[in-house]
């Protein structure tokens, strides 16, 4: 087990290598680049030709993979040259990260929170009336696109009854001042709308999930052995049937983290929100090499180290998943 | 009740193929409405898509300036954009491209290689496991949205160049005008993503399988890699491709729309729902005009929902209930 | 028959859940503390209605986050837009379009023309106290024009003074054309005597910096910059905000109102005006007709102006078709841009007239445009040396923000394929690709737009249409209109060159060069509270002019 976690973290290090180059290839591949997009309508062809050296631009593209490599280790990930021109990529990506890690956050915490209850909840309706409505309902809600649902929802809470605003982002939590004396931090009326957006469809699809393996579970042989064994039911319920329904789940967290990073982008385009997710878009579209480099990289670690917590938890839950099980055919 | 998936566990080998079996299957699904209803819309989507040429009522590019942002009427029965064009018309030939596209991905890698992938790491394990994992992991740890952004705006360029070098070059003719290229372009790198997670989801359920007591006593037996893999784990896994074919379909017809809908999936004139989404999609459009969003957001939502319907109910039939 | 055990489970899991969310939401609380103090020592809360700001002299605009704030490189609008509250150079534009002198006190022009001789004011300073002097304006110029700096917008509007061209390119140390006399006086030597000159000191890449700030931390000195104009940065939070401070020792006098806050993040403005989160807003073609109507409460509010853009169609004159002036103006003939202006733009753009538009010198009112005229578009073609011949493929290529094309794009497309029969396929680009497109050559017929730099037919005619230019990106030579531009460029009887420049319009459209569309009108309301607000046709300084009456 040591071994095996020493050996995927030796790994990391080599996907992002992999990672970064493809992303610096694939983005250098495209025509243009982004000093032709800030010089806009006034691109003198002599003026980028001197600019692209002055800036490292020019050269193969190994070449410059090869400086961005030796930058990087002194922990120079570069500027922007287009969408924020001269900004270093850390200063212009930090804030924006900050305000995506607390929307998604929170996000992923009511994702969980509220799934499994519900689903565990749905599993208990197994069989009685209720049963379709609540388990279509809930299919409806992480199957309905969020792009669709954000313009009426604004439409209908920002304009017409101008309960809350039509978008933007202001911290995440508001401070109401009673009588200037006693501050109540109350969440700011800018997170519902997203908040919601990225939260319903992910709770909905791990509360389905819980469900089915809740009810699966039951029907397994361990669980049936257990429980002609004589076993207590408690012992039964939380040594048998928990542990074995939160595989999937456990599987879950990384797959719905994923899912809610994507709706961000949606989110955040949608309503004007100044996360990672509308930086990427923007630094895709006007070739900001460096800040579309750092944007993916800083993802892919984070995907990179989900997957392997998920698969470490996996062989935790699942004994018969044996870490590394060397090939034995 | 019977389960399938308990007869799945305890009969080894040729469980799901054999033809009862899947009339038992076929019968099960019948009888769940919900699937019925979803199939049927499922069905009809794809029948508007191919017959869209011959049954909508105007060209997808036909414009009538002064009958711009109409609500429903008989001579548009669902009302018209900017520009005047037959939203119906328009939705017609969208669902033509999520046709297109959705085949493509299907029939193109993503599940077949998934799955060959996916059976072949879960089985074989040690550097085979390895290698097919740390591709899949490089894959998915590129963040999938932003790079099929990026993918689809650095290539199309590219792939428009290719085909318009075909057009001039080869007997091939027309690719460039009949928007082959963003297609092209957009199910390559749909593709491209698109077999990591039918690999993985695979290969778990053969790590699970591989320990236990028919596939043990097969290898015991002195069966092969292949064999097994044939008799023993793919009739095992079928089901689970069934899944993943029908939960698939809904997740690359949502991710051609969202690529388009960012301005880097299908070009226009082509229509897609994703570009009908966009031009529908402000909070203040929408007060404006609602059915702008409201006719390819209820043809999405709905196609989406039906693609997770089925999907669910295939999967309570299969693990029988 | 299993409820029990699954309700015995769902019960430990919720336990669990509660105290994780919990948990984490404690954390959440305190570390999202410091965003509400941040908030609540900023003065007036947060979002909503409530806005005590507004009535401490605190305008409330949105916006965007300006790619940067460096003079010596800002080539786009939405930067511009900061960039004149919060520096100044030699010279500015009133409010009537008028050169004026800025930190000049006053210039004398040699009587050549190519000498220019600024006295700069005594009481001009930066926003951190110290004298604006003559040496000031020499390395704020020589720091735009430094080689490792690449920038274009230098290449284009500093390139008239004598040595900054060899300076950009890397072969001369300094800028020979700008001399310090004295403390307080700088001369600057033209290469030949070109009227618009001063105009073209009004435009940001001549901005006075402070250099030594500039030196000390260059990647990152425009955060809090130490200009001249009459706001400094007070807080510029990425993508959330932006607030502006008045800069109290302006040497033009005082701004009125104290603070101005830029709401970078959230959606539409109107609505956020009308929520009250905003003293102004643009009008979206989706709300034109609301606000037009009289009885409506914020027609009272709504102002229409017009500004110095012009969008258009550019052909590519040496690829085929388009190689072929009868087949340009035939497609510009086939088009009715009347109508959908009218229809799809709900009027808030106006059809083009030429080149030059309304409250630009040398702008005339007569349509010296082709006009939409099927039969007369058949005829051109017709007449062309593709007649009876299959018309090469044509692809219309523009830059794409969205997933369908601009909806007047759509629209001709349309109109070419019935008036003409030619079917022209639409392809959207993001910018990158689009530029190097255009570069290459690669490209038949794009979309774009010009915005004005600087009040003088010269910014666009020169500039884009010349067959040396630089900027001209469409293969187009003629030596009859060069002559006219070279002439104009050193014409000091302005109603001459003016007519020279109309000559040269004619002429441009003769070829058919450009199919001008429309230009641009903004549409904004404003809160009845702010008094002096004005919509100019281009950027220039006006926030000092604002006063707030609540």
């Amino acid at each position: 087990m040591g071994a095996y976690v020493v050996r995927r973290l030796l790994f990391l290090p080599v996907t992002l290598v992999i990672v970064s180059f493809v992303t610096f290839a694939i983005a250098r591949f495209g025509p243009g680049d982004p000093l032709s997009v800030a010089a806009g309508q006034l691109r003198d062809p002599e003026v980028l030709e001197r600019a692209r050296a002055e800036k490292g631009l020019d050269g193969s593209v190994f070449e410059q993979y090869g400086k961005w490599v030796r930058r990087a280790f002194n922990g120079d990930f570069g500027e922007s040259y287009s969408i924020q021109r001269g900004r270093t990529v850390r200063e212009l990506i930090m804030p924006r990260m900050w305000v995506s890690a607390q929307l998604n956050l929170i996000a992923i915490v009511l994702v969980f929170g509220i799934g499994i209850p519900l689903g565990l909840l749905a599993a208990w309706f197994q069989g009685r009336w209720l049963d379709p409505l609540i388990t279509t309902t809930l299919l409806g809600l992480s199957a309905v696109p969020v792009l669709v649902v954000i313009p009426p929802v604004l439409w209908l809470f920002a304009i017409k009854l101008s309960l809350l605003p039509v978008g933007g982002w202001d911290g995440v939590l508001e401070i109401y001042w009673i009588a200037d004396v006693i501050a109540i931090p109350i969440p700011d009326p800018h997170l519902y709308i997203p908040i919601a957006a990225m939260t319903i469809p992910g709770f909905a699809g791990v509360a389905r999930l819980v469900r089915v393996t809740a009810l699966q579970v039951q029907l397994e042989d361990y669980v049936r052995t257990a429980r002609a064994k004589g076993l207590p039911e408690r012992q039964v319920a939380f040594r048998h049937v928990l542990p074995n329904s939160m595989l999937p789940v456990v599987t879950a967290i990384g797959l719905s983290l994923a899912g809610v990073l994507e709706g961000a982008f949606f989110t955040e385009t949608l309503l004007g929100i100044p996360g990672i997710g509308s930086l990427t878009f923007a630094a895709v579209v006007s070739r900001d090499y460096d800040v579309i480099l750092a944007v993916t990289l800083i993802l892919a670690a984070f995907f990179i180290v989900m997957n392997l917590v998920t698969d470490l938890t996996y062989a935790r839950v699942d004994p018969r998943v044996r870490v590394g099980a060397a090939a034995r055919v | 009740m019977t389960a399938i998936a308990g007869e799945l566990a305890a009969v080894s080998g040729a469980a799901l193929r054999s033809r009862g079996q899947y009339a038992l299957f076929w019968s099960r699904l019948r009888r769940k409405r919900l699937a019925m209803i979803s199939l049927a819309f499922i069905g009809l989507f794809y029948g508007v898509a191919l017959f869209a040429p011959v049954i909508a009522p105007y060209s997808y590019t036909e414009q009538n300036l002064d009958r711009g942002l109409e609500g429903p009427s008989a001579d548009y029965l669902l009302g018209t954009d900017r520009l005047g064009r037959d939203l119906m018309s328009r939705a017609m030939y969208s669902a033509r491209t999520t046709l297109i596209v959705t085949v493509a991905v299907l029939v193109s890698g993503g599940l077949v290689i998934g799955n060959t992938l996916g059976l072949l790491s879960g089985y074989r394990g040690g550097w085979v496991d390895g290698a097919i994992m740390r591709a899949g992991e490089v894959f998915s740890s590129l963040p999938g949205l932003p790079m099929l952004i990026l993918i689809n705006a650095t290539f199309s360029p590219r792939v428009r160049e290719f085909t318009g070098w075909l057009d001039d070059h080869t007997f091939l003719s027309g690719l460039t005008t009949s928007g082959f290229a963003s297609y092209l372009t957009v199910f390559g790198a749909l593709s491209l993503f698109f077999w990591v997670g039918t690999a993985r989801l695979i290969r778990v359920q053969v790590l699970q399988l591989r320990e236990r007591e028919f596939v043990l006593a097969a290898q015991a037996l002195g069966g092969g890699t292949a064999h097994i893999i044939r008799r023993h784990l793919l009739p095992n896994v079928a089901f689970l491709i069934i899944l993943q074919l029908s939960g698939t379909l809904g997740v690359v017809a949502g991710t051609e729309i969202a690529l388009t809908w960012f301005g880097v999936g299908i070009q226009p004139p082509t229509p897609s729902f994703g570009g009908m989404l966009f031009e529908g999609s402000g909070a203040r459009t929408f007060a404006a005009h609602p059915h702008l969003l409201l006719v390819p957001g209820l043809i999405t939502s709905g196609l989406l929902f039906a693609f997770a319907l089925l999907g669910d109910a295939v999967n309570d039939v299969i693990r029988g209930r | 028959m299993s409820q029990n055990r699954i309700l015995a489970i769902l019960l430990g899991v919720l336990a669990a859940l509660v105290l994780v969310v919990g948990g984490l939401s404690a954390v959440l609380l305190l570390s999202g503390g410091s965003d509400g103090d941040d908030a609540a020592s900023g003065g007036s809360g947060s979002s909503g209605s409530v806005d005590s700001g507004a009535a401490s002299g605190r305008l409330r605009l949105g916006g965007g986050d300006p790619i940067t704030l460096d003079p010596a490189l800002a080539g786009d609008a939405g930067s511009a837009e900061y960039i004149v509250e919060l520096f100044g150079g030699l010279m500015t534009l009133d409010q009537n379009l008028n050169v004026a002198p800025d930190l000049a006190a006053s210039f004398e022009v040699s009587p050549d023309g190519l000498v220019y001789t600024f006295k700069l004011r005594d009481n001009a300073v930066f926003h951190n106290g110290r004298a604006i002097e003559a040496n000031d304006v020499k390395c704020s110029m020589e720091r735009a024009t430094e080689r490792r700096l690449a920038s274009s917008t230098a290449a284009a509007y500093l390139n008239d003074i004598v040595g900054a061209r060899e300076k950009m390119a890397g072969s001369a140390q300094s800028v020979r054309g700008v001399e310090v006399v004295d403390r307080k006086t700088v001369r600057i030597t033209i290469d030949a005597p070109k009227p618009y000159f001063l105009a073209k000191l009004t435009y940001p890449t001549a901005f006075v910096i402070d250099c030594q700030q500039a030196e000390s931390n260059p990647r990152n000195w425009t955060l809090k910059p130490n200009g001249t104009g009459p706001y400094k940065m007070r807080e510029w939070r990425l993508g959330e905000r932006i607030v502006l401070e008045a800069h109290a020792g302006y040497h033009l006098g005082a701004p009125k109102v104290s603070q101005v806050l830029y709401q970078i993040s959230g959606g539409s403005a109107l609505t956020r005006f009308e929520n009250n989160e905003l003293d102004v807003a643009n009008i979206s073609v989706n709300d034109i007709e609301r606000v037009r109507d009289r009885n409506n409460a914020l027609n009272k509010l709504y102002i229409e102006a017009s500004s110095l853009s012009i969008s258009y169609l550019a052909f590519n004159t040496k690829v085929p078709p388009f190689d072929d002036v009868n087949v340009r103006r035939a497609f510009g003939l086939a088009i009715d841009r009347q109508r959908i202006a009218d229809v799809t733009f709900n009027k808030m753009i106006s059809p083009a007239t030429g080149i030059l538009m309304p409250q630009l010198p040398g702008y005339t009112a007569d349509d010296k445009t082709l006009k939409f005229d099927p039969e007369e578009a058949k005829r051109a073609l017709a007449a062309s040396k593709y007649a009876g011949r299959v018309l090469p493929a044509v692809t219309l290529t523009e830059i794409g923000a969205g997933a369908e094309g601009a909806i007047d794009t759509q629209a001709f497309i349309e109109q070419w394929r019935q008036v003409l029969g030619v079917q022209v396929q639409i392809k959207q680009s993001d910018a990158a690709t689009f530029f190097a497109d255009v570069d290459a050559g690669r490209l038949q017929l794009f979309n774009s737009g010009w915005i004005l730099d600087y009040p003088d037919p010269e910014n666009v005619l020169d500039l884009k249409f010349h067959s040396r230019s630089a900027l001209n990106d469409l293969g187009y030579a003629n030596p009859t209109l060069d002559g006219l531009l070279e002439r104009a460029r050193t014409e000091r009887e302005a109603p001459v060159r003016l007519r020279l420049y109309q000559d040269a319009e004619r002429e441009v459209l003769k070829d058919a060069a450009w199919i001008p569309l429309y230009f641009a009108r903004q549409h904004v309301v404003v809160k009845a509270a702010v008094k002096g607000w004005t919509e100019p046709p281009m950027v220039i300084p006006r926030l000092r002019f604002v006063s707030i009456e609540r």
